[in-house]
């Protein structure tokens, strides 16, 4: 943890800087008569630097526990990469963010609902390196899923509770 | 006094209509499922109703909405005996002594105590809503934008003290991070667009349920698909209905943990899990039989889930007298009644007198039904447990999608909910808790609009901040939180102490 907490602390650091000067730089309503403590970026101005100050003992915290030596190799990130919890936590956000912001809005809900959750359980459960023969109840299983999920949702929202699907 | 049992009666009367006894049923059932299944959490579950009942009736909607929130807190309980796995965060506690007491074969027991424990719970909760709401919202009443500001303020310190008890800077920072959220999108006072950069939909502001269903389904989601584990129920279910001897020999644990449960639910933003968690601390200091603790302590599981579970109706208390609320579900609830035209707050004695009344019932509705599906079909529901995640997840991530799609049909939603899923994930891998965050969302209008209407008031000047007495009185409690935490204030409170026992025992040897 101290390493996450040194970088975090320095990203934190950074943003709250950065939001107390947007805040700064936002318009003091002048030409409205506006009262000084009443202009838009005294809230968020305050917001930014309390952010900021909040991350410097966490960061001196760090720097006691020796934060600092990352050891960030090619050899560490490989690792990293390659472990099976990371893999699975990419495949989960990359295969649901493809079709949140990709497949959807560009084909019909049935079709994107349906290569999401078929794509889903495959990434999970088909192994590759088997053959197709022994595994084919899991490809079924997972084409029926995500068709009959696909439609069910389909009718509810659409039909339902009359929401124009994406 | 009078008055308010014969509105609770009246309110009772009204909803029991077949309709509404449907819809309490299958709504509590759907929340002990919701419950039960991890990954699936009770803010997820009311935040996707909310986007399935937002046609009906506010009556009829909220009352669902209630049901769900009690039955999913109850419903954690079942994985978290069964599977060592807590359904929601909730009853992480629950664990420690439930799942003891399934591998030694008792997990039908096990699981009626934890539905009496839930139900007395609920009930005294309940109980506490009917009785301090309208007291509450008497002094609410008497707030104005300095003690808003401050109890904004107060909101954030306590709750980031409370769910980040490792580091509350963590939880502070994620409670302001919160706060800068909500400051996305047109202010309320000139109608400048605040960290939009030129983009229309950041303009229109952060919704909080897309942010929610993010924060606790996405994030979840990722969370349970990291680790490729199938547990499976092995243990067998007998007899579910409590013997009279288990609750009654432990009335003063349930008292307790209903108590305090109360107290940390109408807390804002802290929750059922840090409720059941205290509630679980406090039995077992106070416990005659501590050894059985984390071995299947009878008392343990109680105390856990009468906490958690009283919670509930202590997290609406602040909902409907502040329009803080007191966890991340109550949160949902609230916007649920601000998209139904309640508006809750100070004002809501005087603009929906019969609503607390309503409300009421429709705690105790979904009480009554929690304890009787609870109770009942114990063997059947179990089988939910033993659909694999990797089956489940997708769909979850469906529900997620169209519900965070469905309240203002904006594909930005979508886009809110996949980024707060994945800075959910990412905060709670660094340690920094979620439930801060969500009441920044909730609080950082608040806070905006009345601090600055009051420095207007004020022409500037920070004094009158410093000198009304309710002010005085958050603020204290604002500095106990902070300092309370402090090495130093521990070490004089332990000395203050030593030397009152110290001047005690000199009285007495000098008597």
């Amino acid at each position: 943890m101290p390493k996450a907490d040194f970088v975090t602390a320095i990203v934190l650091f950074l943003f709250g800087i950065t939001v107390a000067a947007l805040s700064y730089s936002m318009p003091k309503m002048e030409h409205l008569g506006a009262h000084p403590s009443s202009v838009p970026g005294l809230v968020p101005g305050a917001l930014g630097v309390a952010i900021a100050l909040f991350s410097i003992p966490i960061f001196v915290r760090a720097l006691k526990n020796r934060g600092y030596r990352l050891g960030l190799s090619g050899k560490v990130l490989l690792g990293f990469l390659k472990a099976e919890s990371t893999r699975r936590i990419l495949v989960t956000v990359l295969v649901s963010i493809v079709y949140a912001l990709v497949l959807l809005g560009r084909m019909h809900f049935i079709a994107a609902t349906s290569i999401y959750i078929f794509a889903f359980v495959m990434f999970f459960e088909y192994k590759p390196r088997e053959p197709l023969a022994g595994q084919w109840k899991t490809v079924l299983f997972a084409l029926i899923l995500a068709l009959v999920t696909a439609v069910a949702v389909f009718i509810a929202f659409q039909y339902g509770f009359l929401v124009n699907l994406p | 006094m009078f008055q308010g049992w014969e509105m609770f009666f009246k309110a009772l009367v009204g909803f029991l209509t077949p309709r509404v006894i449907f819809d309490v049923l299958w709504a509590t059932q759907l929340g002990i499922i919701v419950g039960m299944l991890p990954g699936l959490t009770a803010t997820m579950g009311v935040a996707l109703l909310t986007t399935l009942t937002f046609k009906m009736a506010a009556s009829n909607a909220i009352i669902i909405l209630i049901c769900m929130y009690i039955g999913a807190i109850y419903g954690g309980s079942r994985s978290a005996i069964l599977l060592n796995i807590p359904g929601t965060p909730a009853n992480a506690a629950t664990c420690v002594d439930g799942f003891p007491l399934a591998k030694q074969g008792l997990a039908g027991k096990a699981i009626g105590i934890a539905t009496t424990g839930s139900f007395l719970g609920s009930v005294i909760g309940m109980l506490a809503l009917a009785f301090f709401t309208p007291m509450i919202g008497s002094i609410a009443l008497q707030f104005r934008s300095i003690e808003f500001f401050w109890f904004s303020i107060f909101g954030i310190i306590i709750c980031g003290n409370l769910t980040a008890p490792k580091d509350p800077i963590k939880g502070w920072i994620a409670g302001f991070i919160g706060l800068l959220v909500a400051m996305i999108g047109m202010e309320g006072i000139y109608a400048y667009e605040r960290f939009s950069f030129g983009n229309k939909d950041l303009a229109g502001g952060i919704a909080l349920i897309p942010a929610m269903v993010g924060a606790f389904g996405f994030a979840e989601i990722i969370g349970v698909m990291r680790y490729a584990q199938y547990e499976v129920v092995k243990t067998k279910i007998e007899r579910v209905w409590p013997r009279l001897k288990d609750i009654t020999m432990y009335w003063k644990t349930i008292i307790r943990s209903g108590i305090v449960g109360t107290i940390i639910g109408a807390i804002p933003g802290v929750g059922e899990d840090t409720a059941a968690w205290v509630s679980y601390d406090m039995a077992k200091r106070a416990s005659k039989e501590k050894e059985k603790y984390g071995k299947g302590s009878i008392e343990g599981l109680m105390a856990a889930e009468t906490g958690n579970n009283a919670c509930v109706p202590g997290a609406i208390i602040p909902v409907l007298t502040l329009a803080v609320p007191g966890s991340a579900p109550a949160a949902v609830l609230l916007g649920a009644m601000l998209i139904h035209g309640v508006r809750p707050g100070p004002l809501i004695m005087l603009e929906f007198p019969s609503f607390i009344s309503e409300v009421v019932a429709m705690v105790f509705l979904a009480t009554v039904a929690m304890f009787v599906l609870g109770i009942s079909m114990v063997r059947t529901l179990v089988k939910v447990l033993m659909v694999p995640r990797q089956k489940l997840m997708p769909i979850v991530f469906v529900l997620c999608l169209v519900g965070s799609f469905a309240i203002q049909a904006r594909v930005f939603d979508i886009i809110v909910m996949v980024v707060f899923g994945i800075l959910g994930f990412l905060m709670r891998e660094m340690e920094y808790p979620m439930a801060p965050m969500v009441l920044g969302i909730v609080l950082g209008d608040i806070l905006d609009k009345n601090l600055r209407r009051a420095l207007v008031l004020t022409d500037g000047s920070f004094l009158p901040f410093f000198t009304r007495p309710i002010s005085l009185v958050i603020i204290g409690l604002t500095v106990f939180v902070i300092v309370s935490r402090a090495a130093w204030f521990k070490a004089a409170t332990t000395w203050v102490k030593g030397g009152i026992k110290g001047l005690f025992r000199k009285k007495v040897a000098a008597g």
